[in-house]
C-alpha cells in the first residue's frame, strides 16, 4: 500500500459531502443518510487500517503541489504521526456515532441534504487540521470548520436568533483566526517554510522575544476556536444549532482544535516560559469563569456548553503546564463523555417535549426509557470527575502536572483547577437532579426517542467510563499507554512521590463528593431558581456580552456612523453632488440658448457670420491691404 | 468686360446683405425663404462676375447648377411651408419653438 492512500481518510467524508451536496435531494433519503454515515465510518475504518503508519516518526504523504512560486512551495501534504493518529481516530469515531444519532434526530427535517453535507464537510475540515503537514493545510481546515460551524449553528436560519448566533460565532472566531494568520505569515517569514515539523525543528534558533510573541498569537488563535477567554462569548449561543451539531462541533471536536494546534506546535510554544504561563493562565481563568456561569444556567445545553468551555480550559492548563499527553488525555475523555452528554441532552429535550429549561423538566428518570438516565449519569459522573471514571483520571493528570510545576504561579492555577473541579461536580449533579429527580414540571408532550438516537450513546458511555485505561497512571497499576505512545511528543512529565499523588487523588475525590453532597442537599427536592443579582450575573455569563457590546460593538458602531456621516455622506457624496450640481447649472445656462426659435438661430448665424467676416478682414488688413 | 469686377462684387454684397436682413428680420416663413433665395442669387452674381472677369466658364456652369439646386430647394421648402400651415394654421416662424432646449 502506498502512503498516498492515507488521503482517503479526509477525502472520503469530502466526497460523500460533495455527493450529498450535488445529488442529496434527488437521492432517496435513506441513501443520502447512508452515504453521510458511511463516509465517516469508512474514514474510521481506514484510520484503524492505516494505524501502523503512525509508528516511529509517522508517515508523510503528498498528494499534489498546492502553491509553488519562488520560495513558497506548499503541497497538499499530510502527516500521520503519533499525535495525529489517535486524534483522527477520536474525530472519526465520535463523528460516526454522532452521524448515526443525527440520522435519528433529523428524521423530521426536510433539508437533510444540506445538513449531512455540512456535517461531512466539517469532518473533512477537522481531519485537515488534524492531519495537516503544513500550516497552510491546517489553516484551510481551520477556516473550513469555522465555516461549517457557522452554517450549522444557523442551520434553522428562518429563526433570526439562530442566524444571529451563527454570525456571532463566525465573527468571534474570525478574530482569533486573524491572529493565527499573522502567526502563520510571521513563521513563514522567519523560517521560510510552512511545514510544521520544520518550524518545530527551527524554533530553537528564534529569538526568545519572537517566540513569546508567536506563542501569544497562536494562543489567541487557539482561544478563538476553543472558546477561551477573551473570545469565548460565541460558544454558549452556538447551542442554537441542532443537537448533533452541538455534540460534534461544539463539544467533541472543533473546540479542541485550539488545544490540538498548541500540542502540534508544542516544541515551538514550550520554548517560551512566559508564553506557557499565559496559556495556563487563560485556561485557568476560562475554567473558573465557565464553571461559575454553568452553575446558574437554566438551559440544559447551555450548562453543557459552559462545561465544555471549562473543560477545554483544563486542556489549556495542561498544555501550559507542559504536558501534551495530559492535554490529549483530557481531550479524548472529554470528547467521549461530552458528546454523550449532548446527545443524551438531545434525547431528554425530545422527551420533555422540546423543553430546554431544566427548571421545567424534572422527573425524566421515570418518564422515558430508563437507559437514558443511566447513560446520562455515566456522562455526568465523567464530567464531574467521579473516581475511577475517565474524566477523573484525565483531570487528575492535569491537576498533578499543575501542582508539580516548578514555577510557584502554577500553584495558583492548581488552586483554580481544584476549585473548578468542585464547581464542576456541583453543577453537573445540579443538572442531573433537576432533570431526573422529582415530579415532571413541564407541560410538554413527550416526543418518542428512536432507537437510532439511543444506541450510539452506549459505546460513548462505555468509552467515557473506561477512558482512564487510555492513560492510567502507574500509581494505580496502569501503563500510561498514551504517554508512552506519544513518546517524545508527550512533553514534560510530572515526577512526584507516590504519597503526594495519593493525597492529590484523595483531595480530588473529596471535592467531587463535596460537590455532589452540595447539589444533593440543594436540589434533591425541587426548589425554584434563585433570582438575585449574583444569579442573574452568572446566568448572563458575567455580562460579557454587554461588555463586548460596550467595548467593541458600540465604539465600532459609533466609528462606522462617524465615517458614514463624515466621510461617506459629507465628503464623497458632497463632492459628487457638488460636481453634478455644478454641471447641471452650467448645462441649464447653456440650455437657454436653444430657444427653438428660428429667428434666434438665424440672427445668431448672421452675427457669427459677421464676426468671422470682420476677423477675416482684419487678417487681410494685417497682411497688407489684400493684394 | 464693361463693368468692373469691384462693382459687381459691391452689388452682390449689397444684395446679400439685403437678403440676410430679410431672412433675419422677417418672421414669416415665406419671407425668410425669399431672403435665403436673395442671398443665393447674390452668390450666383459673384460667380457670374468672376467668370466674366477671368474668362472662364466654370463659374457659369456653377450658376446653372446653383439654379437647379435652388429650384429643388424651393420646391421642398414650399411643400413644407404648406404642410406647416395646414398643420399649425400659421407660418409665423417663431411659433414653431417646440425644439426648445
Amino acid at each position: 500500500m502506498s502512503e498516498t492512500l492515507l488521503f482517503l481518510i479526509p477525502l472520503l467524508p469530502l466526497s460523500c459531502a460533495l455527493a450529498n451536496l450535488l445529488f442529496g435531494m434527488r437521492l432517496p433519503r435513506l441513501f443520502a443518510e447512508t452515504l453521510a454515515v458511511s463516509g465517516v465510518a469508512g474514514a474510521t475504518l481506514l484510520t484503524l487500517l492505516f494505524w501502523d503508519y503512525a509508528a516511529g516518526e509517522g508517515t508523510r504523504a503528498v498528494l499534489a503541489t498546492w502553491l509553488a512560486s519562488g520560495d513558497v512551495n506548499v503541497a497538499f501534504a499530510l502527516h500521520f504521526d503519533k499525535l495525529a493518529a489517535p486524534m483522527t481516530l477520536m474525530v472519526t469515531g465520535v463523528a460516526t456515532l454522532i452521524h448515526l444519532y443525527a440520522v435519528g434526530y433529523m428524521r423530521q427535517e426536510q433539508d437533510y441534504a444540506r445538513f449531512f453535507t455540512l456535517l461531512n464537510l466539517f469532518v473533512f475540515a477537522m481531519l485537515a487540521i488534524v492531519l495537516a503537514d503544513n500550516l497552510l493545510v491546517l489553516f484551510l481546515g481551520w477556516e473550513g470548520v469555522g465555516l461549517c460551524s457557522y452554517a450549522l449553528i444557523g442551520f434553522w436560519y428562518r429563526d433570526k436568533n439562530n442566524a444571529r448566533a451563527g454570525t456571532k460565532a463566525f465573527l468571534v472566531t474570525r478574530v482569533g483566526d486573524v491572529f493565527l494568520g499573522i502567526a502563520l505569515l510571521w513563521l513563514f517569514a522567519l523560517t521560510g517554510t510552512l511545514s510544521i515539523s520544520e518550524i518545530n525543528a527551527q524554533a530553537a534558533a528564534l529569538a526568545p522575544g519572537t517566540v513569546l510573541a508567536l506563542t501569544l498569537l497562536l494562543l489567541l488563535g487557539a482561544c478563538g476556536k476553543s472558546a477561551q477567554l477573551p473570545l469565548m462569548t460565541w460558544l454558549a449561543d452556538a447551542m442554537a444549532g441542532p443537537t448533533p451539531v452541538s455534540a460534534l462541533i461544539h463539544a467533541a471536536t472543533m473546540v479542541t482544535a485550539g488545544v490540538y494546534l498548541l500540542c502540534r506546535l508544542f516544541p515551538l510554544v514550550s520554548l517560551s516560559a512566559a508564553g506557557m504561563t499565559a496559556i495556563a493562565a487563560v485556561g485557568a481563568l476560562t475554567a473558573l469563569y465557565a464553571a461559575t456561569c454553568a452553575m446558574a444556567q437554566r438551559e440544559i445545553k447551555r450548562v453543557l456548553a459552559y462545561s465544555t468551555m471549562s473543560q477545554v480550559g483544563y486542556m489549556f492548563m495542561a498544555v501550559g503546564a507542559g504536558t501534551v499527553s495530559g492535554a490529549m488525555f483530557h481531550l479524548f475523555t472529554h470528547a467521549f463523555f461530552k458528546a454523550l452528554l449532548f446527545m443524551a441532552a438531545g434525547c431528554l429535550i425530545h422527551l420533555a417535549g422540546e423543553e430546554n429549561d431544566i427548571f421545567r423538566m424534572g422527573g425524566l428518570a421515570r418518564r422515558g426509557p430508563p437507559e437514558l438516565f443511566w447513560v446520562f449519569l455515566a456522562g455526568a459522573v465523567c464530567l464531574a470527575g467521579m473516581p475511577l471514571t475517565g474524566g477523573f483520571f484525565s483531570k487528575d493528570a492535569v491537576l498533578l502536572a499543575l501542582f508539580s510545576h516548578a514555577d510557584p504561579v502554577y500553584r495558583v492555577f492548581w488552586l483554580v483547577g481544584v476549585l473548578t473541579a468542585l464547581l464542576t461536580a456541583f453543577y453537573t449533579f445540579r443538572l442531573t437532579y433537576l432533570v431526573f429527580a422529582g415530579e415532571p414540571r413541564g407541560a410538554g408532550h413527550p416526543h418518542p426517542v428512536t432507537w437510532l438516537m439511543r444506541w450510539p450513546l452506549w459505546p460513548l458511555a462505555l468509552i467515557g467510563l473506561a477512558g482512564g485505561i487510555l492513560n492510567l497512571p502507574a500509581l494505580v497499576g496502569g501503563s500510561e499507554r498514551l504517554q508512552h505512545w506519544l513518546g517524545s511528543l508527550a512533553g514534560r512529565q510530572p515526577s512526584v512521590s507516590h504519597q503526594l499523588e495519593w493525597q492529590l487523588i484523595a483531595l480530588a475525590a473529596l471535592l467531587v463528593l463535596a460537590g455532589w453532597a452540595a447539589a444533593h442537599w440543594r436540589y434533591r427536592a425541587y426548589r425554584p431558581p434563585l433570582d438575585n443579582r449574583t444569579a442573574r450575573f452568572l446566568l448572563q455569563g458575567w455580562r460579557t456580552d454587554q461588555l463586548v457590546d460596550l467595548v467593541v460593538v458600540r465604539p465600532f458602531d459609533a466609528m462606522a456612523r462617524l465615517i458614514y456621516i463624515g466621510a461617506d455622506r459629507a465628503l464623497i457624496d458632497g463632492t459628487l453632488k457638488g460636481l453634478s450640481h455644478f454641471t447641471a447649472t452650467c448645462g441649464g445656462m447653456v440650455r437657454r440658448l436653444t430657444t427653438g426659435r428660428l429667428s434666434t438661430y438665424l440672427s445668431a448665424f448672421a452675427w457669427g457670420f459677421l464676426l468671422i467676416l470682420g476677423w477675416v478682414l482684419l487678417a487681410l488688413v494685417a497682411r497688407g491691404g489684400g493684394h | 468686360m464693361i463693368v468692373p469686377l469691384a462693382h459687381v462684387l459691391a452689388l452682390a454684397a449689397a444684395v446679400f446683405v439685403l437678403g440676410l436682413a430679410c431672412a433675419v428680420m422677417r418672421r414669416q416663413l415665406i419671407m425668410i425663404l425669399i431672403g435665403v433665395e436673395i442671398m443665393l442669387n447674390a452668390a450666383a452674381l459673384v460667380m457670374v462676375g468672376a467668370s466674366a472677369y477671368w474668362q472662364q466658364a466654370d463659374g457659369q456652369v456653377m450658376v446653372v447648377l446653383l439654379m437647379a439646386v435652388t429650384a429643388s430647394e424651393v420646391a421642398v421648402a414650399l411643400a413644407m411651408v404648406f404642410y406647416l400651415r395646414h398643420r399649425q394654421g400659421t407660418i409665423e416662424a417663431d411659433r414653431f419653438d417646440r425644439m426648445q432646449g
